[in-house]
């Protein structure tokens, strides 16, 4: 064989098993388990840590506000709708959830707007006891009742 | 609408020219693909969750949506998305379509679309005076975790994967940036992230759903608009189940192939 | 860490002043910024380069052998700076060792790697090593200082130059060429396919896109040769082999008007058959990319180059003024090509998914993604082909291949 040859061969092979030696350091453990991706990744998404806790662990504590909201349109809403991430409070009840709006939170939903589904319940602000707060004359728990 | 033999084939004509391409390479990995599978499978996973025993699907019923953004805005502090206006893994859009000039002899005049902020804090009313306006109406967008999905294929490395249950992910710690993904969803779902700079986009909350919760959107949305259900393990007056049954359902951009998982009823053509 | 997200916060801010229409809310910041322009660009020079190369190689065109190693030491000085844009845009650099180790079948990005690896070594490096055996054995001995132990290296320790030892180097290397060509058009139409693939992006996703860059490549290559080598002529006060430069020239109208027909196909195309996204791309290309598309990438790019070096083909006068109008065309048109690039690239980018909107591009001037990053790495690919014509294009071989013709 021609000299050239040779030495090229050489290379090329030092080259081969160079790149796969490599790869046998380099690809991850798990990888290729459920496809083409490293299946660890699954297990590491898992063991995020939560902010919203949940209707049931809402319930766990607060039954009394649960059967209360039973009789209004309010009940399928979750709490953390409202009250924001409560996984903090939920786990350690000193831990304080934060304060809801400050009264008119209520129209975050409930304002009149003309994308918004004609059945659901709005209102137009300007004529519905402007300068009034919402909470004034609706318990945000059960709407239909004063609080 | 999701013919799954159409997707498997030619994704299989795909793999199979890849794997041509690849050539020797390919077999070698082939049996190291194996030998991995076999360590692994006596690990058992954290917390006993099979992903192979379930399959996750969320589906939007658009006539619902009232447009109060806390999908958008639970969704960012569940994932520790930037408050930023540049990034989100869901948002609200709103679709106001003005009534065509008289006499124009048009069905609907100029379509207005917007998404201050994807919808967090709720939308400011509209300039248009309510005379002038068709119809108007919201839809959440998401990613699509379509099964055909165009992200997926396009990623380098295999950072990004779709899961044995549903739901199409990114792994963090193997994404190099390159942001062929973030151009190849139709959708506009993914983003770089500006801090950890990897690819990032709608997980379905697999911390959550995992967890036996719901993604956080679908948790806080007041009117039932996103609705979330396990099709492996539905009774049959599941929601989801019964949502299928009822609605007329639809995809975003069907034309382009990609599959989409999370289906809409009530969309409009100009929805897109 | 919170004050870059508070910049961010501002820079966004300052972004949604710029939307027009609607876009996505992830379409805000521009994704692929002007390093991702230059990856196809300097990608087509290495390809359009090498397909000179082969033109007197495979093809026997005897009047281009002046410029065969030119073109390929140019191929080869572009091809090392070609994947550091890349590299430079990457989230994580330092990751990208992985396309290598877990490429993505299906991705088009995945097989990069290899393309680039096959086109660098088992291509240009290699011929190289062929066609510069005789000349590396015999510096060896003949060159001073530290140049020396260089060529010796060089050399892999083959000396054997006995007559049927290069008459083997000959053949292997008309072999390799031939193998070469289907390997340039397969390194730049993959690049092409990268955006031709994305169905998500009209502006991209078409099946002309990976014929339209091996065109442009083809333009873009020639005409760097043709100023590389008239600067080299003129530095090196070598007289410029007019009969060479008249064929570059020939070659270079007809990549031309090849590439023009094929993009004027692409838009003949799109109008005809008017898909929801046509409006979007007609505002476009008539709004956002108006200067650079109209302006420089077709007039001046490719309408006065291409009448000029016509009219050259007809008036044959004035050899000195002759050399100097080829000069200005592969300036206007490696300027022109450049334009392509952004073109397709940030023009891709500038329109919303939506259809129904636009964003904006900044360029930075400084910074990792910014225009003197931009500027530096243009500038490289010349700094090290400078290097390389120093190392193994000595001036008396210059003179010596040149058949000079003395107005």
């Amino acid at each position: 064989m021609p000299p050239q040859i040779t030495r090229l061969l050489l290379v090329t092979v030092a080259i081969v098993v160079a790149y796969f030696t490599a790869r046998h350091f380099l690809v991850p453990a798990s990888f290729g388990q459920y496809g083409w991706y490293r299946a660890d990744a699954l297990k590491d998404y898992q063991l995020l840590p939560i902010n919203y806790a949940g209707q049931a662990a809402c319930a766990d504590c607060h039954e009394e506000v649960i059967k209360k909201r039973a009789k209004a349109k309010h009940r399928s809403i979750a709490c953390e709708t409202c009250h924001g991430p409560l996984y903090a409070h939920a786990n350690d009840p000193t831990v304080k959830p934060a304060k809801v709006g400050n009264g008119n939170f209520c129209v975050r939903c409930h304002e009149a707007a003309p994308a918004r589904p004609e059945k659901f319940p709005q209102v137009v602000l300007a004529d519905h006891n402007p300068g009034q707060k919402c909470t004034e004359c609706h318990a945000p728990h059960l709407p239909t009742e004063a609080p | 609408m999701k013919s799954s033999q159409q997707s498997v084939s030619r994704r299989g004509v795909l793999s199979a020219l890849g794997k041509l391409v690849a050539g020797a390479a390919a077999l070698a990995t082939a049996r190291k693909v194996r030998a991995v599978t076999k360590q692994a499978v006596t690990t058992p996973a954290p917390a006993g969750y099979d992903p192979t025993k379930h399959q996750w699907r969320m589906a939007l019923d658009v006539n619902k949506c009232i447009g109060c953004g806390s999908c958008a805005d639970a969704c960012k502090n569940e994932n520790h998305v930037p408050r930023d206006p540049g990034y989100f893994r869901t948002w609200v859009e709103r679709y106001i379509i003005k009534k065509a000039p008289h006499g124009s002899g048009e069905p609907c005049g100029e379509t207005l679309v917007d998404s201050p902020n994807g919808s967090i804090g709720g939308f400011p009313p509209t300039l248009v005076p309510k005379s002038e306006i068709l119809k108007a109406f919201h839809v959440p967008k998401l990613c699509n975790q379509c099964s055909n999905s165009p992200c997926d294929m396009a990623c380098p490395v295999g950072a990004t994967f779709r899961t044995p249950d549903g739901a199409v992910l990114v792994d963090p710690t193997y994404c190099i940036g390159c942001g062929f993904c973030v151009q190849a969803c139709p959708y506009g779902c993914r983003f770089i992230n500006p801090l950890s700079h990897t690819a990032e986009k709608c997980t379905f909350c697999y911390h959550r759903i995992t967890r036996g919760l719901k993604p956080a959107c679908a948790e806080v949305c007041p009117t039932g608009t996103r609705i979330f259900g396990d099709l492996k393990n539905a009774k049959p007056d599941d929601p989801l189940l019964q949502f299928y049954a009822k609605n007329r359902l639809q995809v975003l951009k069907p034309h382009l192939g990609t599959l989409p998982r999370v289906f809409y009823a009530g969309l409009d053509e100009e929805a897109r | 860490m919170i004050a870059l997200l508070m910049a961010h916060k501002e820079a966004s801010a300052e972004l949604l002043q710029h939307v027009q229409g609607f876009i996505y809310p992830n379409e805000l910041n521009l994704l692929w910024s002007v390093l991702i322009v230059l990856y196809p660009y300097l990608t087509g020079l290495v390809a359009g380069a090498f397909i000179m190369a082969s033109l007197e190689r495979v093809f026997n065109v005897k009047s281009l052998k002046p410029i065969y190693r030119l073109s390929m030491l140019t191929s080869l000085a572009f091809l090392l700076v070609a994947p550091l844009p890349l590299l430079g845009h990457l989230g994580h650099p330092e990751r990208c060792y992985e396309v290598m180790m877990t490429p993505h079948a299906t991705s088009p990005m995945a097989i990069f790697g290899f393309v680039y690896a096959w086109y660098l070594m088992a291509v240009l490096l290699l011929e190289l090593w062929f066609d510069y055996r005789k000349d590396f054995v015999e510096w060896s001995q003949t060159a001073a200082g530290w140049k020396r132990p260089l060529y010796s290296l060089l050399t892999l320790g083959v000396r054997d130059v006995s007559e049927k030892a290069l008459r083997l180097d000959d053949k292997m290397g008309r072999i390799i060429t031939i193998i070469g060509i289907p390997s340039a058009f397969l390194l730049h139409g993959y690049v092409g396919f990268i955006f031709g693939s994305v169905k998500a992006n009209p502006w991209w996703g078409t099946v002309l896109m990976p014929i339209i860059f091996i065109f442009s490549a083809m333009v873009s290559g020639i005409a760097l040769l043709m100023f590389l080598y008239l600067v080299t002529c003129w530095l090196r006060k070598v007289t410029v082999d007019m009969t060479c430069l008249e064929t570059i020239g020939k070659c270079l109208l007809t990549a031309l008007v090849v590439d023009f027909s094929v993009e004027a196909l692409d838009w003949i195309h799109r109008l005809y058959v008017a898909d929801e996204s046509l409006d979007v791309l007609v505002l476009l290309a008539s709004g956002k990319l108006y200067y650079s598309l109209f302006l420089v990438q077709m007039f001046l790019g490719m309408l006065v180059p291409a009448l000029c070096l016509a009219a050259m083909i007809v008036y044959k006068e004035g050899w000195k003024r002759r050399q100097t109008a080829y000069f200005v065309c592969s300036l206007l048109v490696l300027i022109g090509i450049l334009a392509m690039r952004w073109n397709v690239v940030i023009g891709g980018q500038l329109f919303s998914k939506s259809l129904r909107g636009f964003t904006t591009y900044k360029l930075e001037l400084v910074g990792q993604e910014g225009l003197l990053m931009a500027i530096l790495l243009v500038l490289l690919p010349f700094v090290i082909v400078s290097v390389m014509i120093w190392l193994f294009l000595p001036r008396a071989e210059m003179t010596g291949t040149t058949r000079a013709i003395d107005d």
